[in-house]
């Protein structure tokens, strides 16, 4: 029995062949364009450059993550393990046209928050360093959103304990706050800050005790202070009495010197009338024997 | 004597049903490795067979094409819009994309692309199935349902690829490298791979299970009527036996 003769008696339908044939084409080109889509979207046709980031712990993180820069994916993570020192070493390949991004300043962070993955991700402050080599071995820093809740609640918990030690019957703050009670009701009393800020009302009544004395011994060293005022305007007197006599003096001395000088040529004249009248008189000359 | 007799007649029918039961599946198993032999056999597609493939594949695959892409590009725009909604609600639209594309994609269109061959091929109901040499009758009608459940899934699933595109991004082609990105991510070795193993085994379960049962019922006349739940039920078993171990392959 043929096949042929197993099949449906109505008419084949027009173009039988060349619609499977159809089918059979589109089916081909749909497998190796997906295949090749596919290998294209994994950057298979790319060529990479490798960044080794060494973390304390690897949780969270999957072959086929994203590196992240400014939000857009410039790499994935190629494989996790572990290194002999016990770190994790986190392999990521990295296009090289993106390979700009990253600097030997760069810096590489993980991150994990509470809801959704971890995330890598790549910070470059300076775009004029020198590139990143290939093969660039980095630290991750991990920032961790969960890590921080212990420390977090221990905070808290200390916070929370200060609190209730403040708040005691007992406490220090209780206590100051009524010792400020009680120095505002001393404000209100007869002697006011002062008593607050001597200690007690006696004090303050001995210090304005001494205020009143002060205030009167500042009266008297007023009228001393009058007197002595006076005295020193007749002392000022005396002064210029004193000032006048100088000046009479110094005139009287200019006087003398001119009278001397009078004096002085008036011996001279003297003198010399002697010797004239000694010239003049004969008898004179013979008083003196000379001896031949 | 009659009351050590019951037990013993329990046992023995057990013991018969397990027996029955695990030769029923090892024809199937030899049944389905014959045919897939026969498949790939190029003497196979002589003149005569080659004509009886075409129609098969014109029947299965080409008068369902359109309208099972438009039914499937329907339900996939609902969801895809459901998901990413409900995403965006939750400020979680970075995640919308590729949840569509793993439960859409990956998931409810090769499933379902199996489950239309199999409703509308009418193997479950054993119609046309006639105890004639495999290689004549059937290897075509197997390649043909086969062929239809691929082509149903890969057409499919690139319509809803594109739709989850549109639905995100518009006509923007501004979204194509991220998406691109994303596609990337989502299908990495392993998935790829999961995926059309996954699909393979879907068509080659559609196409061979319905059928032997069929073929295998003929030849017990006496459990006829019980012959076609057998079928599906075994069918619709290990189509979910593939999805598990698809599923522990990428998720375990």
């Amino acid at each position: 029995m043929h096949p042929e003769s197993k099949l449906p008696s109505v008419p084949p339908p027009p173009n039988l062949e060349f619609k499977v044939a159809l089918l059979l084409v589109l089916m081909v080109v749909l497998a190796f364009g997906s295949l090749a889509y596919v290998m294209y979207a994994r950057g298979v046709f790319e060529n990479t450059q490798r960044v080794i980031l060494v973390a304390d712990d690897s949780e969270g993180v999957t072959v086929g993550m994203d590196l992240t820069f400014s939000g857009f994916p410039i790499g994935r993570v190629q494989r996790v393990e572990l290194a002999d020192d016990g770190k994790a070493r986190i392999v990521i390949e990295v296009a090289r046209e993106d390979a700009k991004w990253l600097r030997t300043s760069s810096v590489f962070t993980m991150v994990r928050s509470i809801v959704g993955s971890t995330h890598l991700h790549v910070y470059s402050g300076v775009l004029t360093d020198p590139p990143l080599p290939d093969g660039a071995v980095r630290t991750a820093l991990i920032g961790d959103a969960t890590a921080e809740i212990p420390q977090l609640v221990n905070t808290v918990r200390t916070l929370v304990e200060n609190l209730q030690n403040m708040t005691k019957p007992d406490s220090s703050l209780n206590t100051s706050l009524e010792n400020l009670q009680t120095v505002t009701q001393n404000l209100k009393g007869p002697y006011g800050a002062l008593g607050v800020v001597l200690g007690s009302d006696a004090h303050a009544k001995k210090v304005i005790t001494t205020l009143d004395q002060s205030q009167a011994a500042m009266i008297q060293v007023n009228a001393i202070l009058g007197d002595v005022r006076t005295s020193l305007k007749n002392v000022d007197a005396v002064l210029a009495e004193a000032q006048a006599v100088g000046a009479n003096a110094r005139v009287a001395t200019t006087d003398l010197g001119a009278l001397r000088e009078q004096v002085e040529m008036n011996l001279r004249k003297v003198e010399h009338l002697v010797d004239e009248i000694n010239r003049k008189w004969p008898l004179a000359r013979d008083t003196e024997l000379k001896l031949p | 004597m009659h009351q050590h007799s019951l037990p013993r007649s329990g046992l023995s029918a057990l013991g018969h049903a397990c027996v029955r039961s695990v030769s029923s599946w090892w024809g199937l198993i030899h049944f389905g490795a014959v045919a897939l032999v026969l498949a790939l056999s190029p003497s196979t597609y002589d003149r005569g067979n080659r004509a009886a493939v075409i129609r098969n594949i014109y029947a299965s695959t080409w008068q369902v094409l359109f309208w099972f892409t438009v039914l499937c590009a329907l339900i996939s725009l609902v969801l895809i819009r459901i998901v990413v909604v409900t995403a965006s609600s939750y400020g979680l639209s970075q995640y919308a994309l590729e949840m569509v594309v793993r439960v859409l994609v990956l998931e409810l269109i090769p499933l379902g692309a199996a489950l239309f061959v199999v409703l509308r091929s009418g193997v479950l109901t054993s119609t046309g199935v006639t105890a004639s040499p495999l290689h004549i009758e059937h290897v075509p009608r197997i390649i043909a349902i086969a062929f239809s459940v691929a082509t149903l899934a890969a057409v499919s699933s690139i319509v809803a690829l594109v739709l989850a595109y549109l639905v995100v991004y518009g006509l923007s082609q501004w979204g194509l490298a991220e998406y691109t990105h994303m596609i990337g991510r989502v299908f990495d070795p392993v998935v790829t791979v999961t995926f059309v193993l996954k699909t393979a085994w879907f068509s080659l379960a559609v196409a061979v299970i319905p059928l032997a049962s069929a073929l295998q019922t003929q030849h017990e006349t006496a459990r006829e009527s019980n012959a076609v739940p057998q079928g599906a039920v075994r069918l619709f078993l290990v189509l979910v036996l593939i999805e598990g171990v698809s599923l522990a392959a990428r998720y375990v």
